[in-house]
């Protein structure tokens, strides 16, 4: 034993070595070297991981001499890290933000103006392609910080086939009563009286929290829930209207389990794979995994029931935005790869190969027969509601945990009894407080 | 001659008994639950690792009647993993070295010798214990701190913070080791003419050895778990390791079940054959190390 | 022990390593918490203003309260349930002993994020192995997160889960090292089995007590991924822990200053907590 350890050590010393040998920082850029970070690794054989290679092999083919390289990274760590690398001048050419922390990362300044690299260059046609509620938000001043390379729509995903069997057409459901008598309609129980199947799921976790059913309730009132300064509004009528609505799903219609008071976004889709939900409150971009495992036709997404008022409510949106780092040596090229990978022919793979929604006028015409795949529809569906039916959250101030803040709320309200006003109120002094505000 | 001895005292303790409380039947229910609760969640997870998109949520669960793919395993090293595998490989071997060449002397200085602050700087080495388990909340400014060095992002610095991370525990059982050789080698060999250096050579090291095994161990798998840092302070696919592969598939997309767990299970492969190969070595080797300290 | 200058060049070193890996990025974080943090980097100087602002949020007390008891909670499960199967391990033929220590460890070597997640798939999601077979011998699923106490409950027994293995290695190399005459002698002198344990046994592994107590401390206070993983701080506040407060601060609010500040007194506590354990144990170096 004693000599296999020191043969082991020995070796492991002598690899210890070639290490510190190596020790030269591997980022040193070549002249025609694109870095940049996502989370989607172009190794990798996950339908947006191909497109992703696939947008890199064609660009590099058109652009001989250029090369893109990817460094792969942890989703939620990336933009707080590209802040922090920004200032440490070794930040990557190509950054993918995330929606919350847009608006830090355009302040900051780590953000190149995308009109003076090639945004100038494009006929009017092609700045209309984009237009929208995704280019304005990265419009600040003239400028143009970001385009939005993934958008996601964040409604109500539900089972087609069962939603089919019981007579429901999702159009319909333009009002929240409807809605509570189809979700009614869908929950299911055993001889025991034990429910097998909910009709609608909702998670209240704060892990990842996804914005729940209250927030489209609301902003269909007040159009937003954040007052000018960037305080909290929440406690308003409408929004204790709409938690009301929301936990009422689970404590005075039964549609909702419990449960939901500590679902994350991942454990709807699974209890939604295994047959368990008809409905649940979800983002479009995980469709595609989603149908993946019960089967593409099975599997539509719906826009919110309306107000009355209007026939449906605003949902929340976000994706990622996708711009030049300020810093960067090579923000021409930088710019070409952007431009190409958020063009029309990106835009394409993205939606042929990636499964994701496409993200330009032009794109929705000419695959039009793509879209009437079945299994497809959703796309159209969330791309209409995104046009009419969608909010963005303000990038004028910072509002990152206003979605957590009224999750606990709900679980206030489900677990421990709260009234959905006090319940309101103290998430609004948390939001205000954590926020500075 | 150590491991002789050694050895035969480890029979000796295998046999031997303490103080029995004849309560067996406790204890083998105890164990019973602890098998379930330790081994079910490792054999679903390894079941996962084989089954295909359909057949991971099925309710009732599936546990025999699925259909077992390699598409999971063939994913995961489409991704790079047997690369991300082999840097995780390179980089706790590395830390190994690095803590046992920097634990070593420290711990013979600490037992051996009379300093001033010896006692103040031997707790300053224990206090570092929670700088390296809370460092994960430091990530951002540590990010910085490491940036502007122009460290992140080369070959070192995961090793370097890997070992410095470990070399507290590692002091710590070696130095408890070396009390228990009896100071009278150290005379002889000083009345032989020794340098403290060819004391520590050739009088200590061959007899602190299952303490350095011990040891290797623990810092081989805290590097090898390690996730916070390696998944901020190096960017680039070549310097990868495994444990951001493994948390890729918890992704902004959702959990994908079947890579994570081929990934986790591929990745818990290591740590169990080392533990196989030197489990007997690591419990002789903390003996001394944590009785006697 | 001989005095000697020497003894320096041997632990310079180590100290060197741990100064410019563990301590300065410390006095940097400390630094950086003493300015205005705006979009992550440091602007005007306010002194103490991060652990003013810090100190005056009302939630900061439950949260730390709650995360003594959670940490308490899990530090002394760990040792009784370590300690007595470290006891048993220590009676069986090596062989078993072998095989029962590999699997004490397994979730000890798994990522936290991975155990605590396949924990909670396998154990106490409703569509989980634990809940079919429950239901199969005809009760009803029980759902401990749904409320404070179950949800902190089921969070000290995951952690308790997690970290068992390693106490348990580390008391059974304690327990190795006891050589049998000490029991022998102990049963001539006509003394039971508790009193053998109560008098021998335990003052003989002060140290590796002392070793997994501080351990278990710091990596039960410290932990992140547990918390948010198994319940994501919830229903309400009643597993929100300190270690998890820092994470939000920093990456949902993305307040760097609040957050540094917090980690900064985190490891102010963290030392002292060290410092108290070997005081109380008084332990000699």
């Amino acid at each position: 034993m004693t000599t296999i350890w020191s043969r082991r050590l020995r070796r492991a010393g002598s690899a210890g070595l070639l290490i510190l040998a190596a020790s030269l920082p591997v980022s040193g850029a070549m002249a025609e070297t694109i870095r940049m970070w996502t989370f989607l690794n172009p190794a990798g054989n996950a339908p947006r991981e191909k497109a992703l290679a696939e947008i890199i092999a064609k660009f590099e083919a058109a652009n001989p001499g250029a090369k893109i390289v990817v460094e792969p990274q942890v989703w939620d760590q990336m933009t707080p890290k590209f802040l922090a690398a920004s200032r440490g001048g070794n930040a990557p050419d190509v950054i993918w933000v995330i929606t919350d922390l847009l608006g830090d990362a355009i302040k900051s300044g780590s953000m190149a103006d995308l009109r003076k690299l090639f945004i100038d260059k494009w006929t009017k046609e092609q700045v209309a392609d984009y237009a929208g509620a995704y280019w304005d938000q990265c419009a600040i001043n003239g400028k143009q910080y970001c385009l939005f390379t993934s958008r996601n729509y964040i409604s109500v995903i539900y089972r087609a086939d069962l939603l089919k069997e019981a007579g429901i057409d999702p159009a319909t459901l333009t009002t929240w009563d409807k809605f509570t008598e189809a979700a009614k309609k869908l929950t299911v129980k055993d001889a025991s009286g034990t429910i097998t199947r909910w009709g609608f799921g909702q998670g209240f976790s704060e892990a990842q929290a996804d914005p729940q059913m209250m927030i489209p309730a609301t902003l269909a009132e007040q159009g937003t829930i954040f007052e000018e300064n960037g305080r909290a509004r929440f406690a308003t009528p409408a929004g204790v209207a709409g938690l009301k609505l929301q936990t009422d799903m689970i404590t005075k219609e039964g549609v909702t389990p419990k449960q939901a008071a500590t679902w994350t976004p991942d454990d709807l889709i699974e209890q939604f794979s295994a047959g368990r939900l008809a409905m649940y409150t979800g983002a479009s971009v995980r469709v595609s995994s989603v149908q993946a495992k019960i089967g593409a036709d099975k599997v539509g997404q719906m826009l919110w029931p309306g107000n009355g008022k209007k026939p449906h409510s605003p949902a929340v949106m976000a994706g990622w935005a996708v711009g030049v780092w300020s810093g960067s040596k090579n923000q021409e090229l930088a710019g070409r790869f952007l431009d190409y990978m958020t063009g029309p022919e990106g835009d394409s793979i993205w939606v042929t190969v990636g499964g994701q929604a496409p993200t330009l006028g032009t794109t929705i015409k000419s695959l039009a027969s793509y879209f009437d795949k079945p299994g497809n529809g959703y796309m159209t569906v969330t791309t209409e509601g995104a046009r009419d039916f969608g909010w963005l959250a303000p990038i004028d101030f910072g509002v990152g945990g206003y979605r957590q803040a009224l999750n606990k709320a709900a679980q206030n309200v489900v677990v421990n009894g709260m009234e959905p006003k006090a319940a309101l109120e103290e998430a609004e002094k948390e939001f205000n407080r954590r926020n500075n505000r | 001659m150590s491991t002789i001895t050694l050895s035969s005292a480890a029979r000796a303790r295998a046999t031997g008994r303490h103080f029995v409380p004849r309560l067996s039947w406790l204890w083998s229910g105890l164990f019973g639950c602890l098998v379930i609760l330790n081994i079910a969640p490792l054999i679903w997870g390894i079941l996962t690792s084989f089954k295909g998109q359909a057949d991971l949520f099925r309710f009732p669960p599936a546990f025999v009647s699925f259909t077992p793919t390699l598409e999971n395993y063939e994913r995961v090293f489409l991704s790079g993993f047997g690369g991300n595998l082999g840097i995780s490989l390179v980089n706790a071997l590395a830390a190994v070295v690095l803590a046992l060449v920097l634990g070593l002397p420290a711990a013979y200085a600490f037992d051996r010798f009379n300093f001033p602050l010896r006692r103040l700087l031997f707790l300053a080495v224990v206090a570092s214990i929670p700088l390296s388990i809370g460092a994960a909340a430091l990530l951002i400014p540590n990010y910085v701190y490491f940036a502007s060095l122009g460290l992140t992002n080369t070959p070192i610095v995961l090793p370097m913070l890997y070992a410095a991370h470990q070399l507290p525990m590692a002091i710590w059982v070696i130095k408890g080791t070396i009390e228990g050789i009896p100071r009278e080698l150290d005379e002889a060999a000083t009345a032989d003419g020794c340098t403290t250096f060819q004391i520590l050579r050739y009088v200590i090291l061959p007899l602190v050895r299952p303490a350095l095994g011990a040891a290797a161990i623990l810092v081989f798998v805290g590097s090898w778990n390690e996730f916070v840092a390696s998944s901020v302070m190096v960017d680039s696919p070549s310097l990868r390791t495994v444990q951001p592969a493994i948390y890729s598939f918890i992704g902004f997309f959702g959990r994908e079940w079947g890579p994570l767990t081929a990934s986790a299970t591929l990745a818990i492969l290591p740590i169990l054959i080392i533990f196989a190969l030197f489990g007997r070595l690591m419990v002789s080797g903390l003996t001394k190390g944590s009785v006697k300290g | 022990m001989r005095p000697s200058a020497t003894a320096y060049i041997y632990i310079a070193p180590a100290f060197a390593l741990l100064l410019f890996v563990l301590f300065s990025p410390v006095i940097y974080g400390f630094w950086f918490t003493l300015f205005r943090i705006e979009y992550g980097a440091p602007t005007d100087f306010i002194g103490l203003g991060n652990y003013v602002r810090l100190i005056e949020d009302p939630t900061l007390l439950p949260t730390l309260s709650r995360s003594g008891v959670f940490t308490a909670a899990c530090v002394v499960f760990t040792i009784i349930i370590a300690m007595a199967l470290a006891v048993w391990i220590n009676r069986l033929p090596a062989r078993t002993a072998f095989i029962v220590q590999m699997v004490v460890i397994v979730p000890w070597i798994i990522s936290a994020v991975v155990a605590t997640l396949l924990f909670r798939w396998v154990f106490v999601n409703d569509i989980g192995v634990a809940s079919y077979i429950i239901q199969l011998m005809g009760f009803d699923a029980v759902q401990p997160l749904n409320n404070p106490t179950g949800a902190m409950v089921l969070l000290v027994a995951v952690s308790v889960w997690k970290r068992i293995g390693y106490a348990v290695l580390v008391l059974l190399a304690g327990l190795k090292s006891i050589p049998d005459d000490y029991d022998e002698a102990a049963r001539i002198d006509g003394a039971n089995n508790w009193q053998i344990f109560r008098m021998i046994t335990l003052p003989l592994l002060k140290t590796p007590l002392l070793l997994i107590a501080i351990v278990l401390t710091l990596s039960t206070f410290n932990t992140v991924e547990t918390p948010l993983v198994m319940t994501g701080g919830g229903p309400g506040d009643a597993t929100r822990i300190l270690a998890m407060d820092v994470y939000e601060r920093a990456f949902t609010n993305y307040d760097l200053g609040s957050a540094t500040a917090l980690a900064i007194i985190m490891f102010a506590g963290n030392i002292l907590l060290v410092m108290s354990y070997v005081r109380l144990a008084r332990w000699q170096a």
